[in-house]
């Protein structure tokens, strides 16, 4: 998964996990879970998002609730990465855990500079964002630990018997 | 050696590492929480892998959620819950107990200087009684389930020092809506809140669980009391008698910031929708009609709660407009409220009481918001479509002006005037 390649879906500051993924969607049947996503904010983002596309918000990405249930419709949606200036901690933890890249921009302006739709590419080895017009855009750098759960395909894998473990 | 806080003391206590330098510290924890909705999501990978509970004594689980279910597909989910308590022999299942939270600060599970994680964001109340308590997702919880470990960043710590007097009609909801004002939604992101009461007299243990509650909507890590002789008095009415030596900060801890609030000057506060951080004093609040207030919660559906809207509503009505819905954090607080006769103040004013569980506040069940409501709500989140529909509005406030608003069928700026003539 070293690059992601799609549209960008652009959003604002504070976008909680209610937003993303409305509690009337929670279940355990993946089909409704995956419909579920971004469904009262504006429920033609699910119908028209693809794989590889990119969410790209602003402050706090995620805030709010635990339920793992946010990142899985962001998943079973196929979104390659989300992009912020920063992430709610749990958010992040739960979007690591089950290998959905989150990365932060170095500098917080070029946030600016992006436009929804906007074709892109995400470089997770060098940490970097390519828009179609060729501009580069640096993002910090996860770290060691993040890399290895990436590594990893996830934290489960991580259990001390998770090499056993089909995945 | 710096001075260190709390947390800084407690993730010391408990690294499962040597690399006290390290950006990531490998922990063991005291105790584990789930909830059925949470759980329910981690049985499937937990039991492909054919793993095992590292110590069944030291979980707690209970169905809140669902409690009980509302909908055939939530009944299979809570079987499911269940069933997987039971196959692995948790010591501390709760069935329909109450909120998961409160049942934690009502366990000996829950030490001041413990180290408690939950699959759930407001696992962070266990620090009402000084436990660095925090919430992860399903998966994290899984990890800890199987190993008793979990990984950790350190967190920087933000002081708050609270000083003053509380007024009488202002509470523990009041306090965190006003750094919620002061600090916004991420305000304390990755960070640990680290309270400290020098406040006279000194505030309730209710008030105490209402704060730690929503440090998670400043986007804290834990929301820590410095453990004093309120907690002792709780842990000792709770236990028999004090089992874990407090863990205080050191004099010279290092702080990123210090923060005094003075409570004196601290009254009704209310945040309008659609965020816990978009906060007002209730004086300067828009008049609106409302159609829901909603006292309840594991941020505040506590005794002090109950207490001070029965005090409100004795020998009135509830407006015939507005749907009161009335849920006591756990069974045990709705026995004590029983007792306390607030439960026939309230039922006679026109309160109904709902079985405690977490009712609508998390938009799953009984109590959902239509379209057309207007709520106002003891809970922790305001988000759009939080509480059921996405165009329904819900203000968060103390269980006092939710139940003034109640009376009068909406909230506005003249709730608390006159306040010499009541």
């Amino acid at each position: 998964m070293n690059e992601i390649s799609g549209r960008i879906w652009l959003f604002g500051d504070d976008v909680n996990t209610d937003v993303i993924h409305p509690p009337a969607f929670y279940s355990l049947d993946p089909d409704k879970v995956r419909r579920g996503l971004f469904h009262g904010y504006d429920p033609k983002i699910q119908q028209e998002i693809r794989p590889g596309d990119v969410l790209v918000a602003g402050r706090n990405f995620g805030c709010g609730s635990s339920r793992e249930t946010s990142v899985r419709a962001i998943k079973l949606n196929h979104v390659g990465a989300v992009l912020a200036v920063d992430f709610a901690r749990i958010f992040f933890r739960n979007a690591t855990n089950n290998g959905l890249p989150c990365l932060t921009f170095t500098r917080q302006e070029d946030l600016l500079s992006l436009r929804q739709g906007q074709h892109v590419t995400v470089n997770l080895e060098d940490a970097t964002l390519v828009t179609e017009d060729g501009v580069r855009i640096p993002l910090d750098q996860p770290g060691a630990f993040v890399r290895r759960i990436w590594a990893a395909g996830g934290l489960l894998s991580l259990l001390p018997n998770g090499s056993d473990a089909a995945r | 050696m710096a001075g260190r806080t709390i947390s800084d003391k407690v993730i010391d206590a408990h690294s499962a590492d040597d690399d006290g330098t390290a950006a990531y510290r490998l922990v063991r924890v005291d105790a584990v929480l789930g909830h059925d909705a949470t759980t329910a999501l981690l049985i499937d990978d937990f039991e492909r892998r054919g793993l095992t509970i590292w110590d069944r004594d030291r979980v707690l689980l209970t169905n809140d959620h669902f409690s009980p279910p509302s909908t055939i597909e939530y009944a299979d989910i809570s079987n499911k819950f269940l069933r997987f308590a039971r196959d692995n022999q948790v010591t501390n299942l709760m069935l329909d107990r109450g909120i998961c939270h409160q049942l934690l600060v009502e366990h000996r599970l829950c030490q001041p200087g413990g180290l408690v994680v939950g699959a759930d964001s407001h696992t962070v109340m266990g620090g009402g009684i000084g436990t660095c308590a925090t919430g992860m997702g399903a998966t994290d919880i899984l990890f800890t389930l199987v190993t008793g470990t979990t990984w950790l960043r350190r967190p920087e710590t933000i002081a708050v020092r609270f000083h003053g007097e509380l007024p009488p009609t202002s509470s523990g909801r009041d306090i965190v809506l006003e750094l919620l004002r002061l600090l916004g939604e991420s305000g304390a992101q990755y960070r640990c809140l680290e309270f400290h009461d020098e406040s006279r007299p000194k505030l309730s243990q209710d008030d105490r669980f209402a704060v730690a509650n929503m440090a998670v909507e400043l986007g804290a890590k834990f929301g820590v009391f410095v453990p004093d002789e309120v907690t002792a008095d709780y842990c000792v009415r709770r236990d028999g008698e004090l089992l874990a030596t407090p863990v205080l900060p050191d004099a010279d801890a290092v702080y990123e910031r210090v923060l005094d609030i003075d409570l004196s000057a601290l009254d009704a506060r209310i945040a309008r929708p659609y965020s816990p951080g978009n906060v007002v004093p209730v004086s300067e609040v828009e008049s609106v009609s409302i159609s829901t207030a909603f006292l309840g919660s594991c941020s505040s559906g506590r005794l002090e709660d109950i207490r001070d809207a029965a005090e409100e509503v004795a020998g009135r009505a509830v407006h015939p407009a507005v749907r009161f819905i009335v849920i006591p954090a756990s069974v045990e607080v709705f026995k004590q409220a029983l007792r306390a006769g607030y439960v026939e103040t309230l039922t006679d004013a026109g309160a109904t009481f709902n079985h405690s569980s977490c009712g609508a506040c998390g938009g799953i069940d009984k109590g959902v918001l239509g379209a057309d409501d207007v709520c106002v709500s003891t809970s922790n989140r305001n988000f759009r479509g939080r509480m059921g529909h996405w165009d329904s509005r819900t203000y968060l406030a103390s269980a006092r002006t939710v139940a003034r608003a109640a009376l009068l069928g909406r909230i506005g700026p003249d709730l608390y005037r006159n306040e010499g003539a009541r």
